[in-house]
Order: C-alpha cells, then sequence, then structure tokens
C-alpha cells in the first residue's frame, strides 16, 4: 500500500475553538494536493499536526506510517511554513549549507539553486536583508534542501512576482513528475485548479469536499450553455420547457441555465433558433468555492 | 559528526558578525581596561598586581555578558522568527543543537579570554606565568557556566527587546556589586557581604586568586555550581511549563 499520509478522526481544540474538528482523508504517493478553504479554516492547523508541531486533541496522524515527529520521517519531508522563518546573520548560501548538512541525502547545491531560481545575489545576500519575495524563495530552497518524497507547503507563493510564481509552479510540476507526494494551501483557486490533481475544502474546521478540481466544479448545481444569436430572434420558444431554469443575456450572449447541459443543446437544434458560437459554461472553481464554503456557521 | 561541525561552525560566525557582540565583548572592556588602570586609580600601592588584578576583572565582565546576552537573545530572536520552528521539521536532533551552541559559544569565549589578554598584555605589559595565564583562562571559561544557563533562561522570553533589556539590567547590577568594574573592598559593608554571595563575584575572584599565585576559593567552586545547578532546574521547569500551555 502507497499510502504516505492518513488522518484519523483528527480533532484540534484551543481553549474557546475547536480549529478542527473530526477530519479524515489519506493521501498516496504521488498525489498533489491542495488545500482550499477561507480564513480561519483549519488549514494552517492541519499542516501543524501532519508535521507534528501540534498535537492533535483527538485522532492520529501517520506520516510514512509513522508518527510525524519521529527522526526517520523528518528526512523525508520538507516544508514551507505560512509565517517565513529566517536565521539571522547568516548569508542564504551558509544556511542552504547548514540545512542540507542536517539530511543524510541532501539534494545537490546546484539543482536547489536551479530549482527555485535563486540569484547568485541572493546567495551572498544575509537572511535578513531579503525581501519578502526572495525570503519566500529562500523558504521554497530550504523546503527542497533534504530531497524530500512529501512535500507540503502552507499559502507558498504569496508575495511572490509573477515570475517567481511561475518558476514555482513549475518547478512544483516537475517534483510531481518525480513521484513526489504534494500537499499545498492557497488561496488563489487558479493555482488550485491548475496544480492539483485532488481539491480538499476545509470549511470551519471540516473538509466539505474532497475530489478533483473538476469533480468539485461539477457540484454546482448551476451550468448553462451560452450562444450569440441575431436580437431580433424570440426564444419564447425554450422557455417552455421545463428542463430549463432561466434564460438571460449578458455582454451579447445568450445565458441557458440547466442542470443538464446536454439536453440544452438538443433543445437549441431542435427549436433551430439560430445559435452560433455555442459555449458551455462548465461553472468556475470560484462559483463552487463561494457556494460550498458560504454560511458563517462558528465550528463549536 | 558533518552536522555537528557545520552547527559549530555556523554559531561562531553568527557571533562574529554580530555588532553587539564585537563592541560589549571586546571593545568596551579593553577601553575600561585602558581607562581604570592608566587614567584613574594610577596611585595604587601594588600597580603590577592592580593591572593583573583589573585585567581578570574585564575579561570576566566580557564572558559574563557574551554568556548571557549572546546566547539568550539568540535564543529568542529564533523562536521569534520562527526558525526554531522550522528547525524542529528537520532531522536536526535538540542535544546537537544544543551542543553545538555551547561548543560555539565556548570557542568564542575562548576567543574573548585570549584577545583581552593579548590587549592587557600590551597596554600595561601585565605579565604572569604561563601557568597563571592558562588558569585564569582556563577558569574562566568553566566558570561561565552558570551565567550561559541564565542566558538560557533569558532565551525563554517572548520578545527580543524584553530579553535584551532585561539581560542588560542583570549584566549591569550584576557586574557593578560583583566588584568587576571597582573592587568589593572600596563599597559599603552592606555591598560586600552581598556581593560576596553573587555568582559574578565568585567568577571573578577565582581569576584574581590566580593571578596572586594562589588557587580559586572552595567556596567560589561550591557557589558557582550551587547556581548552575538553580539556574538549570529553573529553566528546565519553565520550558516544561510552557510546553503545557
Ligand atoms: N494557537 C492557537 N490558539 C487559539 N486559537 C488558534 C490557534 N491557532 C489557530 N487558532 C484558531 O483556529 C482557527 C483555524 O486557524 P488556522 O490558522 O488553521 O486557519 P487557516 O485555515 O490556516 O486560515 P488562513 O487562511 O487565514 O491562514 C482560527 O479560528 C484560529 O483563530
Ligand atoms: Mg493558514
Amino acid at each position: 500500500m502507497n499510502e504516505i499520509l492518513s488522518l484519523n478522526k483528527v480533532t484540534k481544540s484551543f481553549q474557546y475553538k475547536t480549529a478542527v474538528n473530526d477530519v479524515s482523508f489519506s493521501i498516496g504517493k504521488g498525489e498533489v494536493v491542495a488545500i482550499l478553504g477561507p480564513n480561519g479554516a483549519g488549514k494552517t492547523t492541519t499542516i501543524s499536526m501532519i508535521l507534528g508541531l501540534l498535537q492533535p486533541s483527538s485522532g492520529e496522524v501517520k506520516l510514512f506510517n509513522r508518527q510525524p515527529n519521529e527522526k526517520q520521517v523528518r528526512e523525508k519531508i520538507g516544508t514551507m511554513l505560512q509565517e517565513v522563518s529566517v536565521i539571522p546573520g547568516l548569508k542564504v548560501s551558509e544556511i542552504l549549507e547548514l540545512i542540507r548538512s542536517y539530511y543524510q541525502q541532501p539534494l545537490a547545491m546546484k539543482d536547489l539553486i536551479d530549482l527555485t531560481g535563486l540569484t547568485e545575489q541572493d546567495l551572498k545576500t544575509r537572511a535578513e536583508k531579503l525581501s519578502g519575495g526572495q525570503k519566500r524563495r529562500l523558504s521554497f530552497a530550504l523546503a527542497l534542501a533534504g530531497d524530500p518524497e512529501f512535500i507540503i507547503f502552507d499559502e507558498p507563493t504569496v508575495g511572490m512576482d509573477i515570475t517567481s510564481r511561475n518558476r514555482f509552479w513549475q518547478t512544483v510540476h516537475y517534483l510531481a513528475e518525480q513521484g513526489k507526494t504534494i500537499i499545498f494551501s492557497t488561496h488563489y483557486l487558479q493555482e488550485a485548479d491548475d496544480a492539483a490533481d485532488r481539491i480538499l475544502l476545509f470549511k470551519d474546521g471540516a473538509i466539505v469536499a474532497d475530489g478533483t478540481p473538476a469533480q468539485i466544479k461539477a457540484r454546482i448545481s448551476k451550468q448553462s450553455v451560452s450562444f450569440i444569436v441575431d436580437p431580433e430572434r424570440p426564444l419564447e420558444k425554450l422557455y417552455q420547457h421545463e428542463e430549463i431554469d432561466d434564460i438571460y443575456r449578458k455582454n451579447n450572449r445568450v445565458y441557458v441555465q440547466a442542470t443538464n447541459t446536454d439536453r440544452v443543446l438538443e433543445l437549441i437544434f431542435q427549436e433551430k433558433i439560430g445559435a452560433r458560437d455555442i459555449q458551455i459554461e462548465r461553472g468556475k472553481l470560484e462559483e463552487a468555492f463561494e457556494q460550498l464554503t458560504s454560511g458563517t456557521k462558528e465550528a463549536i | 559528526m558533518k552536522t555537528f561541525q557545520m552547527q559549530c561552525k555556523v554559531e561562531i560566525i553568527r557571533i562574529l558578525r554580530n555588532r553587539y557582540f564585537v563592541f560589549w565583548s571586546l571593545v568596551m572592556p579593553i577601553i575600561f581596561y585602558y581607562i581604570f588602570t592608566n587614567l584613574v586609580n594610577s596611585d595604587v600601592p601594588n600597580k603590577a598586581e592592580w593591572q593583573a588584578h583589573y585585567l581578570m576583572s574585564m575579561t570576566v565582565f566580557s564572558v559574563m555578558g557574551s554568556s548571557m546576552m549572546t546566547l539568550g537573545i539568540r535564543m529568542v530572536q529564533e523562536r521569534s522568527q520562527g526558525w526554531s520552528t522550522f528547525i524542529r521539521i528537520t532531522p536536526l536532533s535538540d542535544s546537537v543543537y544544543f551542543a553545538a551552541q555551547m561548543i560555539g559559544q565556548s570557542v568564542i569565549h575562548a576567543l574573548s579570554i585570549t584577545i583581552i589578554f593579548i590587549a592587557g598584555a600590551f597596554i600595561n605589559s601585565v605579565s604572569l606565568t604561563p601557568i597563571e595565564w592558562v588558569m585564569s583562562g582556563l577558569w574562566i571559561l568553566l566558570g561561565s557556566l552558570p551565567f550561559l544557563a541564565i542566558g538560557t533562561l533569558i532565551g525563554l522570553m517572548k520578545k527580543v527587546e524584553t530579553a535584551a533589556g532585561i539581560s542588560n539590567v542583570i549584566y549591569m547590577v550584576l557586574a557593578v556589586s560583583g566588584g568587576l568594574w571597582m573592587p568589593l573592598e572600596v563599597m559599603p559593608k552592606m555591598m560586600q557581604t552581598i556581593g560576596k554571595w553573587l555568582p559574578s563575584y565568585n567568577f571573578g575572584n577565582g581569576a584574581w586568586e590566580i593571578v596572586r599565585g594562589e588557587l580559586p576559593n572552595w567556596k567560589n567552586i561550591l557557589i558557582l555550581v550551587a547556581y548552575l545547578a538553580v539556574f538549570m532546574l529553573l529553566s528546565k521547569y519553565i520550558r516544561r511549563k510552557q510546553e503545557v500551555a
């Protein structure tokens, strides 16, 4: 069985707040999983428990079938925490050498630099003098220093410019191709849609959706077919069909909303309304996200 | 082993790059030494003995300061900047980390001792026997242990500013009332009685005895060991309480 991570009925309660409530899931080797959820949904708390930085109040977290804080596990994991961490007084190259020395089989320095896009200039700079984005790049390099099998990033691209961000996702794709298991949390839905093959959607400390981006988008009931049509053309005929929920015009296009979009296409041709440039609007991850996380029920 | 060496090396580099360390632990003690042995108190009865005595005072002052402040503040910095958290998910073990900090700190102390001793030899041509140089140096190196333990206590504080402020006050109070700036004998009787029980006085006195050709008092050693034990236990206790919270 190539299960890398498993959470079994994990709950974490702080003094006045249950941040994570009875969460169970498991992740297999080579999966790239995005953790989505509004602020305070429990993403960082879950990640901290996976890393062994926090102990669950109840339930069990297993990484490589061991306790997360065992030394053998630490050899195989890498991370970028939400709060960037730096060590003052050292140059970037010195920090990388230091962290590499902690691992039995570290990634070669050259690979590390190539993968993360650290520049010659960055390497010579002291950590405390780096800009926010450069610090992120450093912590990305630190995450990869031990050539980990399992990598977990908490909001990795916050504060990165477009170039660094593209570079980051390129590297993530490359790592995924190498068979690494990757978890990342993000507020950019596009990133989750592009990079992940599975999304865990958190809300109020619980998982409200778990599936591929396509599956999650499909959970929004509202799908539609849009097309261009001669404005003079009456659309009454379409209204007569019960399968159609709503029809409206927006930006010169007509949108026909229905649960079954195949049936709408059939009707369009059947009624010969002369539609051009027909498109099926699949629904965006944003919409799914909003629908699934709306209603601000506080976790108890 | 590679990890350990690397960690020690890095700790040493970091201390040497710290401007406060260089100023407070090297520049200040040497300037004080020059001032107090040449510009004031120049009419003491036994000049050579006073110059050797005060060289020990300033070296003790330097090492005591870097034990408490450099170590303590660095620990707070690492925690408040999230570095300690990051380290916890790497395979580095706590004991290697702690040992490297202590070794790194001791190497730095050996360096400070050497530099200040050489400065003393130049400024006032202090001349001790080789045994006395080595013995007093070793005493200062080992005697710093209780102060390193105070450093780990200061390292448990939450904010760098508080840690720096509090350690500075403790540092100055210990230095003055332990007779490192002026000999205890010139102070009021009350201060003398209290001073003799302070770790700083006992730290200094061992070195003063050595340069007078004697051996450190048993009492000095016992008091320092007792302080070491108390501070270590306290540090352990507070750490445990913090972990529970
Ligand atoms: N140490 C703590 N003590 C008390 N409450 C906490 C603690 N850490 C987190 N919480 C609470 O737990 C909840 C979940 O926090 P968490 O940091 O996991 O959210 P998140 O999903 O990572 O949010 P964000 O997107 O803002 O990073 C929040 O309501 C937070 O206030
Ligand atoms: Mg978070």
